[in-house]
């Protein structure tokens, strides 16, 4: 049973921190000469004046805020609310930046609090989400259930449980969180949780429905629910195959959170979809420190056949060796991508899609993977993906093509794997 | 519908559902690299790059909070940088830690933005081991998912590790053991052990002085003669006041051969014990409290230096040298002890130690020998370096006793021997 299979891996992960860190002590022994450090040198800027970095500046209200929140905490530095409010702060602004540094901030303050008797929820609640955020799934899982063993009306505990449940590909689990979450709070999480469950199951027409109901929430919630809901819309549109309501959807999204990290990679991962390398490019193009958005770039400049594409991939070759060296591994559906379709790897893309699915399932897991056993000419690696998708019915424009491929390549892997 | 719960629900959304797309940048790193030196054994060139936004956050270094980091925000931070990152690494070899020097500053830039570049010196006390330890500590209680990246470069060797919060310690391997280098090494602090040991050099110089000259009965006439030398007998302080104490006089060894083979035999003895009890100290075989080793020295000085005064062993000096000896070889092992010296490591620095004790008290001998017999025949060494001689260094003996066995400071005697 694949979820038993994953929950003993994701456990192993945990206990085997000691264990991966040597691995990684052998991966930074080979990469140690390596190009992230051989390749630049040392310099003293020519005056004073050169600005070196970016920082968070105090003219961002969440800068502020967070700035002053800290600022209580180290006068008193035993108040578990305010520990768990900056901790909640840095990991709203982690997410909208899409820098992780601010998860291991917000870790640095829930850590110590985990260490007594019994936490209290609040700090348990964020401790799973930051294991979330760092894609240690099985491990949030796992703490989010103890949690609602306690707390069995916990809203944003079952929220976040369906969140997991769903990139874990664990139907049931998820509707069985979003039952929970639509008594407790009301239809409006309810509906949330449900559409996003089904626009992965096979039911996209309803869920897009269903989001539509709650598109407006009111003038009252903040842009980032907005924001927050355009994008689940743009989704399931583009699931859909409809182009251009999931590009309108994409565009209000922007609108309500301009620069959002996760927005501007996946509408840029459409608009490559939709063969539009051109507004992809212009997407991005301001926000190439982000991993993502050079990603995004890189494939563009790539399609477009620029010649500024070699330096721009041998930019983003250099950071993934550089989580390579610190032993990260919440890249693998991005890396698995990128091996494919800029350096033309398929069996290395493969593999790592195989490491990938161990960890998460969501339909951008279930693409790349089947995209990498395609190119690989090796449908039968597919097999595990593919009795995954008959079983959660699945549907989406860009992977239905794909299983039709592989079942035309490997009719006995299919019929194995049973419809 | 309640808006404030609803509201609440909304926020939790924001936190618990959104966090789900891979971050645009990569968790918080910092490179460590440490080169030895071609020159000199005792010192390692190190390079710590630290991100500038982490900095930023530890210690603030945007001094105008402008959201803009410049090279005259990070030179004006530039000891406050220093400090506190230094404070947070320890280099160590053989259970020693190294003294880290910063020695410059300057600008590198990573994948992710821009670092700062630490170069330090980390300076050892004893040679560059074979084996060195790292103790990383930069961002333990800020951000659990800090990495430092470690590399050693030994000539062309490289040797790396990835240490955090969870894991801040490792020990590596610079190179294959150098045992010559770590012999020569506690050689020279063998010779200097000696040396600037001014206990061991006043014992065997007590024993030395006498070695030119023999002792020699002579035949009394003067009654009253007889009775004074009676008293000189019983009191080497009245004997120092009668020089000419007529019944036993010292006189001038004939030939150099004997008074060398007389200062082979006390040297050979005194290296014999001293380097048993030194072996079994340092092997942790024995044990002998410090104080009751210190004052056995004391209390060796001030009886070898008796016995030139009022001679009690006259031919067999040597027997001295070799019973002191045992306790002053408990003396040269305390400056072994501290060190944690690797199994293999044991046999090269002890016998350097051992090796470097010898050759400071030959290079002693072999200065003193000559200059004595040439000067034997003088009045001067017979009365005035021997005899008085022997008298100021049973006061001082006395007095490092005195000082040593009942721990009651006196004034001056300290300074003699601070090492």
């Amino acid at each position: 049973m694949s979820v038993i299979s994953e929950g003993t891996d994701s456990a192993a992960h945990r206990r085997g921190d000691g264990r991966a860190l040597r691995f990684f002590f052998w991966v930074a022994l080979l990469l140690g000469n390596g190009a992230v450090q051989a390749q630049s040198t040392p310099y003293i800027p020519d005056n004073a004046d050169v600005v070196l970095q970016q920082v968070p500046p105090t003219t961002d209200p969440r800068v502020r805020h967070f700035n002053q929140l800290r600022a209580e905490l180290s006068r008193q530095p035993h108040d578990t609310d305010k520990a768990v409010a900056l901790a909640r702060a840095y990991i709203d602004y982690g997410r909208s930046t899409g820098d992780a540094r601010y998860l291991g901030r917000a870790m640095a303050l829930i850590q110590p609090r985990m260490q007594a008797p019994q936490p209290p929820v609040p700090v348990l609640l964020v401790h799973a989400t930051i294991l979330q955020s760092m894609h240690f799934f099985q491990a949030s899982r796992d703490e989010l259930a103890r949690i609602l063993q306690r707390d069995p009306d916990n809203v944003q505990a079952w929220l976040t449980m369906a969140t997991v449940a769903m990139v874990q590909g664990d139907g049931d689990l998820a509707n069985r969180a979003c039952v929970q979450l639509a008594n407790l709070s009301g239809d409006f999480m309810g509906i949330v949780c449900t559409a996003s469950l089904r626009s992965v199951t096979g039911h996209g027409e309803q869920a897009y429905v269903l989001l539509k109901m709650v598109e407006d929430p009111g003038p009252k919630a903040p842009p980032a629910i907005r924001a927050w809901l355009e994008g689940l819309l743009a989704d399931v549109a583009a699931r859909l195959g409809r182009v251009d309501q999931a590009d309108a959807h994409f565009k209000q999204a922007l609108q309500w959170a301009p620069g959002d990290n996760f927005l501007l990679a996946e509408y840029g991962g459409f608009l490559l979809d939709q063969g539009r390398p051109r507004e992809a490019m212009a997407l991005v193009s301001g926000d190439r420190q982000s991993d993502t958005s050079l990603l995004v770039l890189v494939a563009a400049e790539t399609a477009l056949a620029l010649p500024q594409a070699t330096a721009d991939v041998a930019e983003m070759d250099a950071r993934f060796r550089s989580m390579a060296q610190r032993g990260d591994h919440v890249f693998l559906r991005e890396q698995s991508a990128y091996l494919l379709h800029i350096k033309h790897d398929p069996q290395a893309a493969l593999a790592i899609a195989r490491q990938d699915w161990q960890v998460q399932r969501a339909p951008q897991d279930v693409r790349v993977y089947l995209e990498a056993a395609l190119a690989a000419h090796d449908p039968a690696a597919a097999a595990p993906v593919l009795a995954f998708i008959a079983r959660t019915q699945l549907s989406d424009v860009t992977i239905d093509p794909l299983v039709a491929q592989l079942r035309a390549a490997a009719p006995a892997a299919s019929t194995s794997t049973g419809r | 519908m309640r808006p404030r719960r609803w509201l609440l629900g909304l926020l939790a959304a924001a936190v618990g559902l959104m966090p789900l797309s891979a971050l645009a940048h990569k968790e918080s790193d910092a490179y460590l690299s440490l080169r030895t030196d071609s020159q000199d054994a005792h010192r390692m060139h190190g390079q710590w790059d630290i991100a500038l936004r982490d900095l930023d956050y530890a210690i603030g270094i945007d001094g105008n909070h402008d959201g803009a980091v410049t090279w005259g925000e990070v030179q004006a931070r530039r000891t406050a940088i220093e400090n506190y990152a230094l404070q947070r690494l320890a280099i160590k070899g053989d259970g020693m830690v190294c003294a880290l020097q910063p020695t410059g500053q300057k600008i590198d830039h990573h994948t992710d933005g821009a670092y700062v570049v630490i170069l330090f010196d980390a300076v050892c006390d004893k040679n560059i081991p074979s084996k060195l330890t790292v103790v990383y500590q930069l961002m333990y209680d800020l951000d659990p998912y800090h990495r430092g990246i470690v590399t050693l470069h030994a000539g062309d060797k490289t040797a790396g590790a990835v240490l955090g919060p969870s894991h801040p310690e490792a020990s590596l391997d610079l190179r294959e053991p150098d045992r010559w280098g770590e012999f020569k090494s506690f050689m020279v602090d063998g010779i200097w052990h000696i040396w600037t040991g001014f206990d061991h050099i006043l014992f065997l110089l007590s024993l030395l002085l006498p070695a030119v000259l023999i002792r020699r009965r002579l035949n009394t006439s003067g009654h009253g003669f007889a009775s004074g030398a009676a008293v000189a007998d019983s009191s080497g302080a009245l004997m120092a006041w009668m020089p000419h104490a007529p019944h036993n006089r010292w006189e001038p060894v004939a030939s150099f051969w004997p008074a060398c083979v007389d200062v082979i035999k006390i040297v050979s003895a005194f290296s014999v014990s001293h380097s048993i009890t030194l072996s079994l100290a340092v092997l942790g075989v024995v044990h002998v409290p410090s104080r009751l080793v210190e004052s056995g020295i004391a209390l060796s000085v001030m009886l070898a230096a008796l016995n030139n005064v009022y001679p009690l062993v006259n031919k067999r000096i040597w027997l001295i040298a070799f019973a002191f000896g045992f306790v002053h070889g408990l003396g040269f092992a305390s400056a072994l002890a501290g060190l944690q010296l690797p199994a293999g490591a044991m046999a090269a620095s002890l016998g350097g130690f051992s090796v470097g004790v010898e050759i400071g008290q030959e290079a002693i001998v072999l200065a003193f020998l000559p200059l004595a017999f040439l000067l034997r025949k003088t009045r001067f060494y017979q009365v005035t370096l021997l005899r008085w001689g022997s008298v100021l260094i049973v006061a001082i003996a006395a007095g490092w006793l005195i000082q040593r066995a009942f721990d009651i400071p006196i004034p001056g005697f300290s300074a003699l021997l601070s090492r």
